[in-house]
């Protein structure tokens, strides 16, 4: 099985978007899946443009599989067709003004391909989420506490959990642990039984399109479970738009 | 010290008369509710007034939200389409039946109660929905409680009482993150329980009889309590208030399920 490429957070930079799928041509293992995690919007003009190079591939590019977003969701929510009925987490975080502003920016013709997205995608024994099983506006960091990112996987039972709200590159690998349970009810007890957990991880892959002049992506080999963090420096002055591991 | 908890009352007058009494035998010296007071049970009202006028502290229940908000869930609330049906019609009886000031009191109760290392909630401390399920692994059970800061988690929700302790949790990790080195962590909690206080008005342990606990802060011992009471009169006033005769069939019975949801852990983002 050929590599996976996973980016977070396009944010309605095209440019960083191009600059990802080059940098992913460019590669010696070729890649078998693109996923993308949510965020490919944000109130940025070029959202609309950047929602059609997501929706149609060039012929020697992999086909995207997308889930939402922070963004994704808040759009939704304007429109109606969220989980809540208020933006009041879009208002909290850029003010009230945004609501417009994010209205403005996506073409209502587009909001139905928003809605069509997955809250989150399953493959093989991962789970391909913007923020967690949780919700999109769970950030999950290097400093999340370890009993809290072990909730996170078993909420969906995956042994990776791929996210991108942070905008971080990290693996946070659970390696091993225990806990001794007992139960008591009104007609028995157990004994204390060691229960023990088995490996699993957390990789935050990056951000594509928030910093300007270099976006960051990950790969992952399913067969050896290995993680490779690419960052792309792309626009003007980057030199050849190499990429470093 | 010792302190009763209870929870899902669910309109049964009896069985609430039935359970203070004991309590006051037990010689508690306070009282905690962990919501659900009314809904199925045919004294909604009666339960209500009973714990306001003991001002007893208690937090909200998924059925309480329910009969304040209006139902707001998707399909899966209930195992089946009769199952629904009839969750519908205790709904739409209640929420006739209901009086203004007792709909007032139940928008106004918390989702938490803390009292130092105790935490008491319906659910779980992420939603009143969650089912804190005997099964539920033991690492999930654990975050449960540590989301809290609390020792001792007071939970109810699945009507059947049980006490979980978990000791001597520990995990081992490892963080890589780009710019930085590569660093171990070790994480360990210390003795953590999830206490299920099961049902006052509607148990489903295998038997009618209404369950509480009791946990004694100096002895630091839990005492799940089994109060017989006479379920009979509650089985007859649910038949008399046209309430669907299936719940007082279950409430002689004290069955666990009537109907098992396909995942009772699913939680309705709705």
């Amino acid at each position: 099985m050929n590599d996976w490429a996973i980016l977070s957070g396009i944010e309605g930079n095209l440019a960083a978007y191009e600059a990802v799928l080059a940098d992913i041509k460019r590669l010696r293992q070729p890649v078998e899946e693109l996923y993308i995690l949510g965020d490919v919007i944000a109130p940025t003009a070029e959202s609309e443009q950047v929602i059609q190079r997501v929706r149609s591939p060039q012929q020697n590019e992999p086909v995207p599989q997308v889930c939402q977003g922070w963004w994704e969701e808040q759009l939704l929510i304007l429109h109606g067709l969220g989980r809540t009925g208020e933006p009041t987490e879009l208002i909290e975080r850029y003010g009230i003004e945004m609501v417009k502003t994010l209205w403005d920016a996506i073409p209502r013709e587009m909001v139905e391909w928003v809605r069509s997205l997955d809250f989150g995608l399953f493959e093989l024994d991962c789970l391909l989420i913007h923020g967690s099983s949780v919700s999109v506006s769970d950030e999950l960091t290097p400093d999340t506490p370890a009993i809290q990112m072990l909730d996170r996987l078993m909420r969906m039972d995956a042994n990776t959990l791929f996210c991108g709200r942070s905008g971080l590159t990290f693996q946070y690998e659970i390696q091993q642990g225990t806990v001794t349970s007992s139960m008591t009810t009104l007609d028995r007890s157990t004994s204390p039984q060691a229960i023990a957990v088995k490996p699993r991880q957390v990789v935050g892959v990056g951000n594509v399109g928030r910093l300007p002049g270099q976006a960051s992506y990950a790969l992952y080999r399913p067969n050896s479970n290995q993680v490779e963090f690419r960052t792309v420096r792309y626009g003007a002055g980057k030199g050849f738009q190499r990429a470093s591991p | 010290m010792k302190v009763a908890v209870m929870s899902c009352i669910h309109g049964n007058y009896e069985a609430l008369n039935a359970v203070l009494s004991d309590i006051d035998n037990q010689n508690a010296d306070k009282i905690y509710c962990l919501g659900d007071l009314v809904g199925y049970g045919p004294h909604p009202n009666a339960v209500v007034e009973m714990i306001r006028a003991l001002d007893i502290p208690t937090c909200q229940g998924c059925w309480d939200e329910d009969i304040v908000e209006g139902l707001n869930s998707c399909e899966c609330s209930y195992p089946s389409v009769l199952a629904e049906k009839r969750g519908k019609l205790a709904h739409d009886w209640t929420n006739q039946v209901i009086h203004p000031e007792v709909r007032e009191f139940l928008a106004q109760l918390p989702l938490s109660l803390r009292d130092e290392n105790l935490c008491f909630v319906h659910g779980s401390p992420h939603n009143q929905h969650e089912y804190l399920l005997p099964e539920v692994d033991a690492f999930v059970a654990m975050e449960r409680v540590l989301a809290t800061g609390a020792d001792i988690l007071f939970c109810g929700h699945t009507h059947v009482p049980y006490v979980r302790s978990l000791d001597a949790g520990q995990l081992q990790i490892r963080v890589k993150s780009t710019g930085t080195t590569e660093r171990d962590v070790s994480f360990s909690a210390p003795l953590k329980r999830i206490v299920n206080a099961g049902s006052v008005g509607e148990p489903r342990h295998g038997r009618p009889n209404a369950t509480y606990v009791i946990y004694d802060t100096d002895a630091d011992q839990i005492t799940l309590r089994e109060v017989e009471y006479d379920y009979q009169k509650t089985c007859a006033a649910i038949i008399d208030n046209g309430l669907p005769p299936i719940f007082a069939w279950r409430l002689a019975r004290g069955l666990e399920f009537a109907e098992r949801a396909d995942d009772p852990t699913h939680v309705c983002e709705r």
